[in-house]
């Protein structure tokens, strides 16, 4: 099966989509459990999750002296938006 | 000065054109202020420009004809109007084809540009030809991306994207035909095909959302 491309921000949405949905318990997703979920590197999910938690996208949390991300409400909010936008883009065939 | 209802109908259906292409432009607008996503602001530089087309054609009409009170408009307006509904449809195409062909290269896609060669003996007839050509490549990517994803809004996309470029072809028609019935069908057709694109529209909930910075 050939590989699909995954353009950034669908990588975005698909770490988002797992702090929402996949987290293990309340206190959020460690990086190990996003780097499995969103199928990416160490060293690019660092920089995207920086940028998420100064966008004020998700929150980062300490628990058992583990550094653990959950989905903030402003967070919610822009995945509701980018899932609309990217069912706009998918209509003309194209990946936002 | 006598104005045949034939005018007023070319003016209402550009007129219409306009308002469609604008409001698919905006809400390309919108996704791109809140994802940042390359591919919506394409998006929103073709509605854009599909919209003002059609606007530069139907109020360069009404200042002509009815401010101006020329006895017939001035044929640039409509080759001005075409000229910019093309460069629109090159975005649509341009974003197919970055798809298609570059769909991991982040720099050179960004300079790309195809390359036409197209015989003509007028501006307009060659900016027509562009533009089928563009719309043409734009419907078999849509049906081709319909192939893979079987999503039905996908199949009105491409249905409008063939409605332009079958309104674009009879435009072109109509040249060897001038006077005739047949310019009133190509813009009624293009006007159907922008009615399509909105489909998509319809599903997605129209608000302002949140306001996230670019750097995402």
């Amino acid at each position: 099966m050939a590989a699909i491309y995954r353009t950034h921000m669908s990588i975005i949405g698909d770490i988002l989509s797992t702090t929402r949905d996949e987290t293990p318990d309340e206190s959020g997703a460690s990086v190990t459990y996003l780097i499995r979920k969103a199928n990416v590197s160490y060293g690019r999910l660092a920089k995207i999750l920086e940028t998420l938690v100064q966008q004020g996208l998700l929150e980062q949390t300490t628990s058992d002296r583990a550094c653990k991300y959950r989905i903030s409400s402003r967070g919610r909010e822009f995945l509701q938006a980018y899932r609309g936008f990217r069912e706009f883009a998918d209509s003309f065939g194209l990946r936002i | 000065m006598a104005f045949v209802p034939d005018t007023v109908l070319e003016i209402s259906l550009n007129l219409l054109g306009f308002v469609v292409g604008l409001a698919l432009g905006i809400f390309s607008y919108i996704g791109f202020k809140n994802t940042g996503s390359p591919t919506l602001f394409r998006l929103n530089i073709a509605f854009f420009s599909i919209g003002i087309g059609f606007g530069v054609v139907g109020f360069g009409y009404v200042i002509e004809l009815f401010i101006l009170k020329y006895a017939q408009p001035d044929s640039w307006i409509q080759t001005l109007g075409i000229g910019i509904q093309t460069v629109g449809y090159f975005f649509i195409a341009f974003s197919h084809g970055i798809k298609s062909f570059f769909p991991k290269s982040r720099y050179f896609k960004s300079i790309i540009f195809p390359l036409f060669i197209i015989p003509g003996n007028s501006i307009e007839h060659i900016i027509r030809s562009i533009s089928f050509i563009l719309l043409v490549y734009g419907t078999i990517e849509t049906i081709m991306s319909y192939m893979e994803n079987r999503n039905r809004n996908t199949i009105f996309v491409a249905a409008g994207l063939g409605l332009l470029a079958l309104g674009e072809f009879l435009g072109w028609y109509s040249i060897i035909f001038p006077k005739s019935i047949l310019y009133f069908i190509s813009l009624s057709t293009k006007i159907t095909g922008l009615g399509a694109l909105f489909i998509p529209i319809s599903q997605v909930p129209l608000r302002g959302g949140p306001k996230f910075g670019g750097n995402i």
